[in-house]
């Protein structure tokens, strides 16, 4: 919700139609909406009407009992003391033990109550507030509200001097708020669980909630509607307007209670009247349309171009296999690889035409003959053969 | 005489006032003269809409006249990748025709040539990471073998060399020669780009980064290497060393000295064939 944006005027109703007063919005309804904020607060806030829950400071621990130690075939649980009755040498004081103290007994100075700081409950108010002028956001809620003629719905001052039940059930027809009371109706039901035995049998889920400024018999005609809660302007409460946290209560607003919130809550230009030195909440950005920022000339102009080109990794192709990635590489690689086939060509041509191979020139080989050496012929005389037939390494080798 | 007739007559006697008819005598309606003419409108669309037809179609305009231009530029550059493989083809054939001249002036003079000592090699890491000692960890980890069969092209000076002598036992290194570095380069290649490891899919990436030094595809730094040209190192430390294979067939012995039967230690010209088997 755009600070900046007009505040439209909101029609007071009277008996169901719109009557000729109109109102202008008051700013509190574009506060920001930080159902973050609302919900923490909520839950600290729900924390504050708690009552103390503990277990007795002596339970468990009203008996003497003394472990027996070791040696006995027993567990070294402290057993109670003495005879003549069954709880005589049962375990005792341990959490696990049968009528022994629970673990960690519950203490009454738990602290049961939250703190909030005075900001943050207002900024939750605010959003609070401005959340139920969002027919979106109270629908959601689970309000009934389609036949509603306007939201936020503001009705004459008329309603706040109402005593009877059935002019309150009259008013809420008339401006079709009932079916949103039909459906607290048929939410009546009991509680599951053990809520019952303690007080809380009945549940209803939450109905409209009547917001007025000067209490004259409306708390008392509305009292008797199931569903239907009513509280001053002056105080009013974030566990009302958002209940379970979530935002978006069905609010109808009295005339006086609707003009008051400016004076209550201030405007952004004002500070509030009736809060020292309280001002709305601003919120972080002012045109939260992202699409429409994006797309905006103010961030394009200024923002590079979107790399949209997907790197992947290449797998390299072989460029001594590859001939286009050679030719990738090389572009003269053609011309080389044409001369190899050219020469290649010629080659395998010659083959064919049977050109005779130019033979290497043979050398004659004459027949060897034995003949020996001179100076094999002066050995062989120096030392003849001998009987045995054995051939002399010598003569060997020299031939 | 009639109106006066009629206006010496009682008031309630008098005729009631007739509205004028709306119609003419021809048939025609009258015209209401209090009534505004509406003039045509055009079809009522959202200035948002409107603007950003008007900047898609700039927009459009624009990026067809880039794609033009691209187009252009890569025309441009592929020629230029042409002429330089073309050069480059040309240049190595004469240095291999140099060194013959040179082996045949010697041979017809009766001297024999002594050829130039190599000054590139390529070292292989041929060990794995456990046990190793401190003094070759750190010379393993300056040249980049990290891990096992990892390769690096390194520049052979006294350094260089007591560094590979340093770390023999774990690695084998020898003289590559340009068939080699080439399908080194083509297939084992990657960049250093970020501090990722980014196969060389294109020439874009080597211009990018290497641009400046004159260096814009892979035949560029196939050259660099081979002839090691004054930016041998920026090419060098742009690629990621080289991870291969272990060679197909197997290895000898990693445990001794190539020159004991084993693998380690300096291959000279046999790196290339085992580096056919690894790459």
């Amino acid at each position: 919700m755009a600070t900046t944006c007009c505040r439209p005027l909101v029609g007071v109703y009277e008996a169901g139609a719109p009557s000729k007063t109109r109102v202008s919005l008051p700013a509190v309804f574009r506060a920001p909406i930080r159902p973050d904020v609302v919900n923490f607060v909520h839950d600290q806030m729900a924390k504050n009407t708690r009552q103390p829950y503990a277990v007795n400071k002596d339970a468990g621990h009203q008996t003497s009992a003394e472990s027996w130690g070791t040696g006995r075939a027993v567990a070294r649980i402290p057993r109670v003391r003495g005879g003549g009755t069954h709880r005589s040498g049962q375990g005792a004081f341990g959490n696990m033990c049968r009528g022994g103290r629970m673990f960690a007994p519950t203490k009454i100075w738990r602290r049961w109550h939250r703190r909030v700081g005075v900001n943050q409950k207002r900024y939750a108010m605010c959003s609070a507030i401005a959340a139920s002028s969002i027919p979106a956001l109270v629908m959601s809620k689970g309000h009934m509200i389609q036949e509603v003629p306007e939201v936020p719905l503001v009705v004459s001052n008329k309603a706040q001097e109402l005593t009877k039940t059935k002019e309150a059930v009259a008013l809420l027809r008339q401006h079709h708020a009932w079916t949103d009371v039909l459906k607290v109706y048929k939410s009546q039901r009991f509680r599951a669980g053990r809520g019952k035995m303690r007080n809380r049998r009945r549940i209803q889920r939450k109905g409209p909630l009547v917001i007025y400024n000067n209490d004259q018999g409306l708390t008392r005609a509305f009292r008797n509607v199931p569903g239907v809660e009513t509280i001053c302007v002056d105080k009013l409460n974030l566990l009302k307007l958002a209940p379970g946290g979530h935002v978006g209560r069905f609010c109808i607003w009295t005339e006086d209670a609707f003009r008051k919130l400016d004076a209550l809550y201030g405007t952004w230009r004002k500070e509030a009247k009736h809060k020292k030195g309280y001002n709305l909440p601003v919120s972080k950005m002012t045109n939260t349309d992202l699409s429409r920022l994006l797309k905006s000339d103010e961030i394009k102009s200024v923002i590079r171009k979107p790399n949209k080109t997907i790197v992947r990794s290449k797998v390299k192709p072989n460029p001594l296999t590859n001939y286009q990635a050679m030719l990738e590489l090389n572009p003269f690689h053609r011309v080389e690889k044409k001369l190899a086939q050219a020469v290649e060509a010629k080659h395998i041509e010659a083959k064919k035409a049977g050109k005779p191979k130019v033979e290497k020139p043979v050398k004659k080989e004459k027949p060897r003959k034995k003949k020996a050496k001179k100076g094999v012929k002066r050995l062989r005389k120096q030392h003849p053969r001998s009987k045995s037939g054995k051939k002399d390494k010598t003569k060997a080798k020299a031939k | 005489m009639a109106d006066s007739a009629q206006k010496a007559a009682p008031a309630a006697a008098r005729p009631p006032k007739r509205r004028e008819p709306k119609t003419l005598p021809d048939g025609t309606r009258k015209p209401n003269p209090y009534k505004v003419e509406k003039k045509r409108r055009l079809p009522a669309v959202p200035e948002v809409v409107l603007n950003r037809r008007r900047e898609r179609r700039a927009h459009k305009k624009k990026s067809l006249a880039l794609k033009l231009k691209a187009k252009a530029d890569k025309r441009k550059l592929r020629q230029k990748y042409f002429t330089r493989a073309e050069a480059y083809i040309k240049k190595y054939r004469t240095m291999e025709k140099e060194q013959l001249r040179l082996k045949r002036e010697a041979k017809a003079q009766g001297t024999v040539l002594v050829p130039a000592e190599a000054r590139l090699a390529f070292v292989i890491r041929v060990r794995g990471v456990n046990q190793i000692h401190p003094k070759v960890r750190k010379v393993l980890k300056l040249l980049r073998l990290l891990q096992i069969n990892n390769g690096v092209f390194v520049q052979l000076n006294k350094a260089t060399l007591s560094m590979l002598r340093i770390a023999e036992p774990f690695i084998t290194w020898g003289y590559p020669n340009l068939k080699t570095i080439k399908q080194m380069i083509y297939k084992r290649g990657h960049a250093k780009i970020d501090g990722r490891r980014v196969p060389l899919y294109s020439n874009t990436l080597i211009e990018k980064y290497l641009g400046k030094y004159g260096i814009i595809c892979v035949e560029d730094m196939v050259h660099e290497i081979f002839t090691q040209g004054k930016n041998f190192q920026k090419v060098n430390n742009f690629m990621w060393n080289f991870k291969l294979n272990n060679p197909k067939g197997g290895w000898r012995m990693k445990t001794k000295h190539y020159v004991e039967g084993g693998d380690f230690g300096n291959r000279e010209g046999k790196i290339n064939a085992l580096l056919a088997k690894m790459i």
